[in-house]
């Protein structure tokens, strides 16, 4: 599952991991991504951590409480800078990987990759 | 400030800005904003580029096309991480902050969040008190202890309490603007601490909320608390719950202008 707000990047990520033969549930906020979320079906959740109504922080928590072994990557651009940075709060709250934006679509696939396997 | 401020002033006659934590801490946010949704956009640019280039394998000229493509968003990643260093730098300046105000902040930010079943309660004597922090330091302190207490009562349920006032006078009556210390207590009614975890939990790696699932780590709140001069102890018993308790020296009541 990716969460993303911002359409072009997410329409990205969902073209590069279907390319690699993985099946997509793309939400454009932590709120469709919460009524989205199926804990049968989806085994990782890419989300990135600002967005609009709940953010993605809350999508972590609440996935955690849902289905506590799914995989999940926190993907941000570093909006709230120093040591409470949304990236660190992300690993705290149990995110299994977090990366930096920008990053290459590759870095991503990977990360998927080595977290599925 | 001022002293810099009359530095300024003595070298040259002209006008110079007036050095002002509030606004720069401001600036700092809008600069991390700015950086932050770059990002996302050079992500982008990125990604199509290296998905472009996996197609123009026989085409060299247009690959080289994509690659200073790639070069041209390289250099707006670097500009990005300048308005980012900017926006670190000042994050890391105390401002005036309300503390009740930030508690109002956390308990609006996690309230989405709380099972049904746990009550938060605000018992707020010093409404107007401030104390000199960092940016969202107070909040993440907050934001720990808030998850931690309501990790430890579910699923069974239970009540948060928040007390905020003056050591001195915990009716909050003041004289003057000081409040030499600041008392902050959260108090839970839930699964508690034995004495052995109750020593270890300030520790790195240590985590109470690791026997509730999702914990996190109290040592970020006492390096916080640290941060402030202030001073952070845990009352608990296990089956009845865990109080914290926060004294930051150094209050004064005001109505400043706001960064929390």
């Amino acid at each position: 599952m990716i969460v993303e707000d911002d359409s072009a990047l997410r329409e990205l990520l969902r073209d590069a991991l279907e390319k690699r033969k993985y099946t997509v549930i793309a939400a454009a906020d932590g709120k469709e991504a919460l009524a989205k979320f199926r804990p049968s079906i989806v085994d990782l959740v890419i989300t990135d951590l600002l967005m609009p109504e709940e953010d993605g922080l809350m999508v972590i928590m609440k996935i955690r409480e849902i289905k506590p072994s799914t995989k999940v990557i926190a993907i941000s651009g570093g909006g709230m800078a120093g040591p409470g940075s949304y990236l660190m709060m992300a690993s705290k709250l149990g995110a299994d990987a977090v990366i930096s934006k920008p990053f290459l679509p590759s870095e991503l696939v990977m990360k998927v990759k080595e977290l599925l396997e | 400030m001022s002293a810099r401020k009359d530095k300024n002033q003595a070298d040259n006659s002209q006008i110079t800005p007036v050095n002002d934590p509030v606004a720069d801490s401001r600036l700092g946010a809008l600069a991390g904003g700015i950086a932050h949704d770059l990002n996302t956009v050079i992500t982008t640019i990125y990604g199509y580029s290296e998905m472009a280039l996996e197609g123009l394998a026989d085409s060299p000229e247009a690959a080289e096309n994509v690659r200073r493509i790639i070069g041209a968003a390289d250099r707006a990643r670097m500009l990005t991480r300048q308005l980012l260093d900017l926006s670190r730098q000042a994050a890391r300046e105390k401002v005036p902050v309300r503390v009740a105000a930030v508690l109002d902040d956390t308990i609006d930010f996690i309230r989405p969040s709380v099972p049904e079943g746990i009550r938060i309660l605000r018992r707020v004597t010093a409404h107007d008190a401030y104390v000199n922090a960092v940016p969202d330091q107070l909040f993440r302190v907050f934001l720990n202890l808030t998850m931690n207490a309501v990790q430890a009562m579910t699923p069974k349920g239970g009540t948060l309490t928040v007390t905020i006032g003056c050591r001195e006078d915990e009716t909050g009556i003041h004289q003057g603007d000081q409040c030499r210390e600041l008392h902050i207590r959260f108090s839970d009614t839930g699964k508690g601490m034995d004495k052995a975890l109750q020593q270890e939990v300030f520790k790195p790696f240590v985590s109470a909320g690791k026997e509730h699932g999702t914990g996190l780590g109290l040592s970020v709140v006492a390096d916080a608390i640290r941060e402030l001069r202030g001073t952070i102890t845990v009352s608990s018993e296990p089956g009845v719950g865990s109080a914290f308790d926060i004294i930051i020296p150094g209050a004064f009541f005001g109505t400043l202008p706001e960064k929390h």
